[in-house]
């Protein structure tokens, strides 16, 4: 039995359906992050745990005990806002210790208890300043360590870094992170960048117009996307029509060239059936290995220099694809024009269903 | 004169020369004549006797002469009432629309109607008044003809204090829900949302963080309120003919050369109110000032 | 979700407090407006004609208008180029500039007219001699008609200054004339094609406001002796029943046209001036 369990959780307002049947169990200790583009459901979903909307259908559970229908006072969940969302008329120390004071606890141990979080967000020099004297990055940490302070069962965090700069997003995810390992919570995170996600969640759940496509470890979502929508959103992908040719051996052909995947439900399909062949950039080389079950030939097209990423435009059959390669100042380049084979494993080669993606080798820009 | 090119000041550029201040002559030029001036020469001869000489008498019998006393403690009386209850008045009516909860139709006409209420004072206002208040007036009447309820025998009377607090809030309320609507939206969602994740209820997040960031606008407003109605002259004089002795009443019968053994009493009585509008408006701005940095 | 959490949204206070301050606004409009009808019942709006009847209203009416008009002009002409000239050329004056808008709010009219008066009544001469420069302003009638423009003018100051002020922040003035600047415009183009046209809501939003407190002012009007509507219906009040509540409940609809207008010109901000 999961710790946090969201069942069968949909949400309308009005004709709209912003989330529908979202179902996910969350271990103790677990950090979930919550990743899509925005009107996807995400914010909406956290919200319902935190108890600011209320669902249309569907229960949440905390601990076994069913809170559906708690107040959000009642709930004891630590939430952290985009903006903040400091009381102005409040140092930082008091700030924190807000909870402690509306729980009645006593002056020592409130001021026990806020020491101890302002020396866990390293803030000891500006425990007595306003917000107003503070930086975002500094509010943020401060808004963490508020509501640590009550020692919630559950920490969300709805979009936290979007309002920072991009250095202090950087170390302030791997900062929040590092508390939340420490102290062994259980976190749900969403936000709309894929890197912050991958970098720093146990657990990845991918949203898309209010359902959940896929959840999984970054590890599976970035390798074994299941849909066209994860595919696309979590990392760049090339996308182009083919053609099954063989179910049982995996076979299918785009433009006339045959690839072959190891796709797990392929030999379901029948010869004909058109689909989507999808390879991320990084998983074509140049060198010849005797294991690489893919072989084709391809004329270069254009080679852009990324920094350490060389991104090398190729074309296949009819299709231009992206192929990237670690930057390497040897790195004996082809010419553009030049005829040449590159390989593939055929466990790059994605047959994956769904919509939401551009044709050709522009699909799936990072980011 | 027509082709010379107006150069944009970027910042870090050398100290401006005489020339520029030249741009804003007319302005300071017009403020001087017709603002300045007027207000030294009262200033200056509140400081004279007849005989020209300079004297503190004028400014010591301000304290000492009774009726002016009484003057300056009516005026008091009245602005400090109004700020009061049109505050506390236009602060609820402010929040009904803003955190309160009504549709926002209902908020844009308010603030119409506020603009309206608070130009309409003066003599209009004071009629309107006698016409729903006075002996013959419409809520008289129906007081009367349906609850059998006769107000001006339990001791009202439209022209008295009583009444004439009651029409200045007409003005009042409404230049209180223009300031605090604008205040009240400055209320963040996400402060009570995250006050009740915290576990506060409602009473809590309104004492311990609503209410304190509010103070300092409410207060501010309220000051102005007490500043308006000081200064108010011709909505009294409209509707008590000068029966009612505020400060505003007194100097208007001294400008009309009303007998007084001393005229610079006249000169005091306008610059001790100068005075206490002064404070009242550096007031205002300091907790205005406050309430900006609050909610950077 | 339950009927109890659903009674608990309903704003119940919200809307006492809303139908509260709606019957105080209104009551002594619509009382008002009856008593202007009840003269004579076989013809309601016999008040309303005998006032429009009456030349001494066109008369003093016309004329307010006429100040409004001169106000809003003289005020617009010296305002808006300092304004102007504050943000692209001299913002060290910004903080002066500021400030003496607020001191009208320290010097209210009756105040004013007294030291107005005090100063003009006496002959205009050249500091430290005996030369006189100018008759007392006080003393004829076109010397009045300046004071109390001038009056007028100060007591709008301070809101037709923010108003053009907020309007050439929202318009990034700077930008604009840099853009005009570098296609070749002097400085008297700028302010009229550019400046000017880009304010227009502003410069409108102004306009009202001085226009609703020039037509019902009474103290600078009484005090001055100018033939102004504001004497005119105090007048008017003591000898006459209806007429003056008909006119009343006419100002207020000016007045509320006046700030409709505003509310549409600017999107829904309010204004407000102080009491008179």
């Amino acid at each position: 039995m999961a710790y946090l369990s969201i069942e069968n959780v949909t949400k309308q307002f009005g004709d709209a359906v912003v989330v529908d049947n979202f179902n996910l169990g969350i271990e103790k200790g677990e950090f979930v992050s919550f990743l899509g583009p925005s009107g996807c459901g995400k914010t909406t979903t956290l919200r319902m745990v935190a108890g600011f909307e209320i669902p249309t259908s569907g229960k949440i559970k905390l601990g076994g005990a069913d809170i559906t229908d708690k107040a959000p006072n009642q709930r004891n969940v630590g939430m952290i806002f985009q903006s903040y969302a400091l009381f102005p008329n409040m140092t930082a120390a008091q700030n924190i210790g807000f909870g402690l004071a509306v729980r009645k606890m006593n002056a020592e141990e409130i001021k026990q208890r806020v020491d101890e979080m302002v020396g866990l967000i390293n803030l000891e020099d500006h425990a007595n300043k306003y917000p107003y004297q503070l930086s975002g990055g500094q509010q943020q940490r401060v808004s963490l360590a508020r509501a640590l302070a009550i020692r919630p069962e559950v920490l969300l965090l709805d979009e936290p870094l979007s309002a920072l700069d991009a250095k202090i997003r950087v170390s302030l995810r791997a900062e929040i992170r590092a508390i939340q390992k420490r102290l062994g919570i259980t976190a749900i995170f969403v936000t709309h960048d894929q890197e912050e996600a991958l970098s720093i969640s146990d657990r990845i759940a991918v949203m898309n117009a209010g359902e959940m496509e896929q959840v999984g470890t970054p590890f599976e979502i970035y390798n074994f996307p299941k849909t066209q929508f994860v595919a696309n959103f979590v990392g760049s992908l090339n996308n182009a029509d083919a053609e099954v040719v063989d179910p049982d051996n995996g076979i299918l052909a785009m433009d006339g060239v045959h690839f072959k995947t190891a796709e797990k439900e392929f030999t379901r399909r029948r010869k004909g059936d058109k689909v989507k062949i999808s390879v991320r950039p990084e998983r074509f080389s140049f060198a010849a290995e005797p294991m690489k079950d893919n072989v084709v030939d391809c004329i270069i097209e254009n080679i852009t220099f990324l920094g350490s990423v060389v991104r090398i435009q190729i074309s296949i059959g009819n299709t231009k694809f992206n192929m990237d390669t670690f930057n390497n100042p040897f790195l004996d380049l082809p010419a553009i024009g030049a005829k040449e084979q590159v390989m593939c494993s055929k466990e790059a080669v994605l047959v994956l269903s769904g919509e939401e993606t551009p044709q050709g080798y522009l699909a799936g820009v990072a980011g | 004169m027509a082709q010379t090119a107006v150069t944009v000041k970027g910042s870090g550029a050398a100290p401006t020369n005489w020339r520029a201040w030249l741009g804003v002559a007319p302005f300071f030029l017009f403020a001087i004549l017709f603002l300045f001036l007027p207000s030294l020469r009262l200033f200056t001869a509140s400081f004279t006797n007849s005989s020209g000489n300079f004297t503190l008498e004028n400014v010591i019998q301000l304290f000492s002469e009774p009726f002016i006393v009484n003057a300056y403690k009516l005026s008091i009386q009245i602005s400090a009432v109004t700020a009061l209850g049109g505050g506390i008045l236009g602060f609820l009516l402010a929040y009904s629309v803003t955190v309160g909860g009504l549709p926002s139709s209902l908020r844009s006409v308010l603030i119409t109607f506020s603009g309206v209420a608070s130009n309409f004072a003066g003599v209009p206002l004071a009629f309107a008044f006698v016409a729903t208040l006075g002996r013959q007036g419409f809520i008289t009447h129906i007081l009367r003809d349906y609850l059998n309820i006769n107000i001006y025998d339990t001791g009202f009377n439209l022209y008295s204090f009583a009444g004439l607090s009651l029409v200045y809030m007409y003005f009042q309320f409404p230049l209180m829900v223009l300031i605090m609507a604008p205040a009240l939206d400055g209320l963040k969602r996400e402060w009570r949302e995250a006050a009740e994740n915290l576990g506060a209820s409602t009473t809590q997040y309104w004492l311990k963080v609503a209410m304190p960031v509010l103070l300092p606008s409410i207060l501010g407003a309220m000051i102005l309120l007490f500043g308006n109605a000081f200064g108010a002259y011709a909505t009294a004089y409209a509707l008590t003919g000068g029966r009612i002795g505020i400060v505003t009443i007194q100097i208007g019968a001294q400008i009309r050369g009303d007998v007084l053994y001393n005229p610079g009493l006249g000169y005091a009585m306008a610059i001790g109110m100068v005075a206490i509008m002064a404070v009242s408006l550096a007031g205002y701005s300091w907790l205005q000032a406050k309430t900006e940095r609050w909610l950077r | 979700m339950n009927l109890m959490s659903r009674f608990r949204r309903f704003p119940f206070w919200s809307w006492i407090w809303f139908i509260l301050g709606a019957l105080y606004f209104i009551l002594p409009l619509l009382a008002t407006f009856e008593f202007s009808l009840s003269w004579d019942p076989e013809v309601p709006f016999k008040a309303y004609q005998r006032a429009f009847e009456d030349n001494d209203f066109w008369e003093t009416f016309i004329f307010s208008n006429v100040l409004a008009l001169a106000t809003i002009i003289v005020s617009i002409i010296l305002i808006v180029p300092t304004a102007y000239w504050i943000r692209l050329r001299l913002p060290e004056a910004r903080r002066m500039v500021e400030f003496i808008t607020l001191m009208p709010f320290v010097v209210p009219a009756i105040i004013l007219v007294f030291g107005l008066i005090r100063i003009y009544s006496s002959p205009i001469t050249v500091p430290f001699t005996d030369l006189q420069l100018m008759q007392p302003l006080t003393n004829f009638k076109a010397g009045t008609n300046v004071l109390i423009v001038a009056g007028y003018m100060v007591l709008a100051m301070p809101y037709m200054y923010r108003s053009v002020d907020t309007g050439m922040r929202t318009v990034d003035i700077r930008t604009l004339t840099e853009a005009a600047q570098s296609l070749g415009a002097n400085w008297f183009t700028i302010i009229t094609r550019i400046i000017l046209p880009n304010i227009r809501a502003a410069l409108l939003s102004g306009a009202l406001l001085t226009f609703a407190i020039v037509v019902g002012e009474v103290t600078l009007a009484s005090f001055l002796g100018v033939n102004a509507f504001g004497p005119y219906l105090f007048l008017l009040g003591q000898h006459r029943a209806y007429e003056p509540a008909a006119l009343s409940f006419i100002s207020f609809l000016l007045t509320w046209l006046a700030m409709g207008l505003i509310q549409l010109a600017t999107g829904g901000q309010g204004q407000a001036a102080g009491a008179h």
